[in-house]
């Protein structure tokens, strides 16, 4: 996958996993029932916001606003550091959906099992390489043994309080914009079974080489949300990155802690993912896929968005305007155009 | 009735494994599918209901002590095709 494949030959990482990447969250009925039942669903006064947005923010200074998140999660890749680059990706991304892209910090969260732990240099190292390039550090972190592999990470990071966008701020009218294309869970399926008994099944299916399709699915999942973030605060009025709920899922919660309704009229694919999905069941078509380290999905207004564009074009990052945001209430794909994109 | 157990299986291969069972059967054919693994249920529902085949399930009762676990049962109608 990478050039960096520096971990010790043997058993793969994804072998570990019954559920891989942002698959193994909790779906969103189960955690807010968790909520709920915990009385961790009323409002935070103390807080400029917290559960149930990306991540927690308080206020320190009338300048300055402290954001608070972590994330980490099985493997979804089977090289280490390759596995750290997503993982640490994946937990500042929650950050970054905030708008808070400064004094970028992260506690490291990594289990492990026995067998595995020679392992944890290369991941440590991935993670450690992918915070250096947005400015962040490793400031710590937990280790323990664990029966399967997790990582990932508590990302601190800070920004001007006026700067901060949620989900729930979301405005009928606002064009929606996407920053990664969607496809990352069929191009890494199609990893996990490329070489075994169904691999000529799974290589006929589609008219890309599945490694292809994984590389290039790797480069999304380990492309920063940063230099999207830097440009929303200043355009958008809300922001939420793509995961484990797919497309759709995230559009019904940026909807839902909005109060607005989310119309999605355009799904972005990394080329080749639309057939594995179809053979694989993931329900990419429909939005439902799960995403890892997906893009973010930002909200901006009708006279936004000319600068927002072109903006994001200057900074090379990748967008698709894929929707809009209404007075009705959900989300809800429209006869969506299915884009197929190559880096 | 065709029976398969993908019980143990992670995804993607319930899928594949249920789509070769499906491959030998004709219209009017049944496959009873048994599993444990939450995401397969509803990825083994969405694929085999897009390539038209019916399907009916129920989580697993008897003899089962997973919550997760289920059954699933796929007909193939005349409209099924796995292309």
């Amino acid at each position: 996958m990478s050039d960096h494949r520096s971990g010790p030959a043997g058993p793969r990482l994804t072998e570990y996993a019954e559920l891989h990447g942002c698959s193994c969250k909790v779906g969103q009925g189960n955690l807010d029932e968790l909520l709920s039942r915990a009385g961790l669903d009323g409002d935070q006064n103390d807080l400029l916001f917290g559960v149930g947005e990306d991540a927690g923010a308080r206020q320190l200074r009338q300048d300055l606003a402290l954001v608070q998140t972590v994330d980490f999660f099985t493997p979804i890749v089977d090289d280490p550091y390759d596995f750290g680059r997503v993982a640490a990706c994946n937990a500042a991304s929650d950050a970054f959906a905030t708008g808070a892209t400064d004094d970028l910090s992260c506690l490291v969260v990594l289990g492990l099992p026995r067998e595995l732990r020679d392992h944890a240099p290369a991941i440590l190292r991935g993670m450690a390489d992918l915070l250096d390039g947005v400015g962040g550090v490793v400031a710590g972190g937990h280790t323990t043994l664990n029966p399967w592999p997790f990582a990932g990470g508590a990302v601190t990071a800070t920004a001007h309080p006026e700067h901060l966008l949620t989900a729930r701020t979301a405005r009928p009218g606002d064009r929606l914009y996407l920053t990664k294309p969607l496809g990352t869970q069929p191009a890494m399926g199609a990893l996990r079974v490329g070489d075994g008994e169904f691999g000529e099944t799974v290589r006929e299916a589609t008219d890309r080489p599945i490694e292809d399709i994984g590389e290039e699915a790797l480069a999304w999942m380990t492309t920063p949300n940063r230099d999207a973030a830097v440009v929303a605060r200043e355009h958008a009025t809300a922001a939420t990155d793509v995961t484990g709920f797919g497309l759709l899922g995230e559009a019904t919660v940026l909807a839902g802690n909005a109060g607005v309704g989310v119309e999605i009229d355009r799904l972005p694919i990394v080329d080749g993912t639309l057939a594995l999905s179809r053979l694989f069941g993931y329900g990419l078509a429909d939005g439902e896929s799960a995403e890892t380290s997906g893009g973010l999905l930002v909200a901006v207004p009708g006279d936004g968005t000319a600068d927002f564009e072109g903006e994001l074009s200057g900074a090379g990052v990748f967008y698709r305007a894929v929707g809009r945001v209404t007075d009705g209430s959900g989300a809800a794909l429209v006869e969506p155009k299915i884009e197929r994109v190559r880096k | 009735m065709e029976r398969v157990d993908v019980t143990g299986e992670v995804c993607p291969r319930p899928a594949l494994i249920v789509r070769r069972h499906l491959s030998e059967l004709e219209p009017g054919e049944e496959l009873l599918v048994r599993g444990d693994y939450p995401p397969a249920e509803e990825n083994l529902r969405r694929t085999c209901t897009k390539h038209g085949f019916e399907v009916t399930g129920k989580q697993a009762g008897n003899g089962s002590t997973d919550a997760s676990a289920f059954e699933l049962k796929i007909t193939v109608t005349d409209d099924a095709g796995l292309r």
